[in-house]
């Protein structure tokens, strides 16, 4: 089962700032795999969701940016600034604040590991 | 894994142009990552450009620029379904506060100022400010930027000009010119200019433009046309009457006791307030008619300002004068005059004119008292 385009919506940002939390610099592509890789194809980040959210992750000083030039193409790479580094660690524990409140509010049974 | 050509990607890079993708930026973006995918996923054998279409085409909905827009949404509208609601909110209960603080004025109601006050500031300098932040984002180009801020500088001015109004606020004329002249001079000609070179918006420009300018004319007419209520005029001519009269009785030297005195100094004290208001100068203009607006006595007849407790102190004077005097038939008359005015409903029953012809007869009254009295003696 593939999670919908508007569960992942809200959290885009917090997976992004933890892949590359992870691995030093990332591209488009590759993160878009990557997360593929990771959730056995359950999570596909759309490209109309990934890029936007990539230039306001930029914009707002997040990830810092540096491009390779590959004959005609220019591929951008994305690192996680130091405000960025802090901003996943809250970005990580307000979502799992917010999973262990769904499941008190949704009444889901916890599975016993 | 398939190698892709410059031909390639420039086919692809024209595309994406082609798209209405024209922030660079996100057009390598998209470049590299359709060529990562083709180069994973398409085999020799595939046609190149369908593959690209299949491609491309799971990227968006309904078109590739919704990406762009996207973007520019997240950019520039990080806080924007805030700042709508907040618009919507302050915009809503500014006009409702302003009618309901109207009604409260016309009834005399208290708090009727509050409300007023508090919905024309969050009408000026909540709403308008964030309709132009609002407006100037979707706007295309600098010039369509400009009539955006020129409309809404207009409004604040405008509208700050009719809460000086309503209050009585001295610099009320000044903020009513420059609307004036912002519309006229800034708004006008730069909506006109900027809406008429599109064919598209040509007929609406025209259309506005007019009603616009008769919206400006309207204004400057109210704020500078004298009055051509024959009314007022009447009532303009019944003070002017009253006061020759009363210089042709030289009543400053007609009386010398000093509660006379007192009354007659306290009236002309209003007096000089109502007309320095009305005309800019403390007094009548010698041998040449003046021309006195009906309106307003001025912000000192409002609440407990200086022209509310002159009022006071001549109603204190006349009832002191009249104290002294054994005889009823000498007293001065108060029924029908300025004196029996509720105080805080001063301003706002009596217009300047009733005011200066209220006082300008309680003058006369004492003049004439004192006549009779001096020759009964």
């Amino acid at each position: 089962m593939i999670f919908s385009s508007e569960l992942i919506k809200g959290t885009l940002k917090t997976i992004l700032l933890k892949l590359l939390a992870d691995n030093q610099k990332m591209y488009g592509y590759e993160i878009t795999q990557r997360v593929k890789e990771l959730t056995a194809g359950r999570i596909q980040l759309t490209e109309g969701a990934l890029y936007p959210t990539l230039h306001a992750l930029e914009e707002e000083g997040l990830v810092t940016t540096e491009v390779e030039y590959m004959g005609k193409r220019v591929r951008k790479y994305y690192r996680l600034s130091d405000t960025g580094m802090t901003r996943k660690d809250e970005k990580v524990n307000e979502f799992a604040d917010f999973v262990a409140t769904m499941k008190i509010l949704l009444d889901i049974e916890v599975k016993p590991a | 894994m398939y190698c892709i050509t410059d031909e390639q990607i420039e086919y692809i890079l024209n595309d994406i142009r082609r798209n209405g993708v024209e922030m660079e930026d996100l057009q390598l973006n998209l470049l590299d990552h359709i060529c990562c995918i083709m180069e994973q996923e398409l085999k020799e054998t595939d046609d190149f450009e369908q593959f690209y279409q299949d491609t491309v085409r799971r990227f968006y909905k309904t078109e590739l620029r919704e990406i762009e827009r996207e973007t520019i949404n997240l950019l520039t509208f990080k806080n924007y379904y805030a700042m709508k609601k907040v618009m919507l909110m302050s915009g809503a209960s500014s006009v409702t506060a302003f009618i309901i603080g109207t009604v409260f004025k016309i009834m005399h109601w208290p708090g009727a100022s509050i409300l007023i006050l508090l919905a024309i500031v969050t009408f000026s300098l909540v709403f308008l400010p964030i309709i132009y932040f609002l407006k100037s984002r979707e706007a295309t180009d600098n010039r369509q930027k400009a009539v955006v801020a020129m409309a809404c500088l207009t409004g604040i001015v405008f509208s700050l000009g009719i809460l000086f109004k309503i209050m009585h606020w001295p610099g009320t004329n000044v903020l009513g010119m420059s609307a004036i002249l912002l519309a006229a001079f800034g708004l006008l000609p730069l909506y006109f200019f900027t809406g008429i070179r599109h064919p598209e918006t040509k007929m609406n420009t025209i259309m506005v433009s007019i009603l616009l300018t008769g919206a400006i004319g309207l204004m400057f007419a109210m704020v500078n046309l004298r009055q051509s209520n024959p009314l007022a005029q009447a009532r303009m001519d019944n003070y002017l009457q009253a006061e020759a009269l009363l210089n042709s009785l030289s009543y400053k030297t007609a009386t010398s006791d000093s509660l006379s005195k007192d009354i007659i100094a306290t009236c002309d004290a209003i007096k000089s307030m109502v007309l320095q208001n009305a005309i800019d100068a403390p007094a009548l203009p010698a041998g040449k008619k003046p021309l006195i607006k009906e309106e307003s006595p001025g912000g000192d007849f409002y609440g407990d300002g200086a022209g509310v407790k002159l009022v006071q102190q001549l109603r204190d004077a006349v009832s002191r004068y009249n104290a002294a005097q054994p005889n009823p038939a000498a007293r001065i008359p108060t029924t029908y005059s300025v004196l029996e005015c509720d105080p805080n409903h001063l301003g706002y029953d009596y217009s300047n004119l009733l005011l200066l012809s209220s006082v300008t007869q309680l003058q006369l009254a004492v003049v004439v008292k004192e006549q009779q009295l001096a020759s009964k003696g």
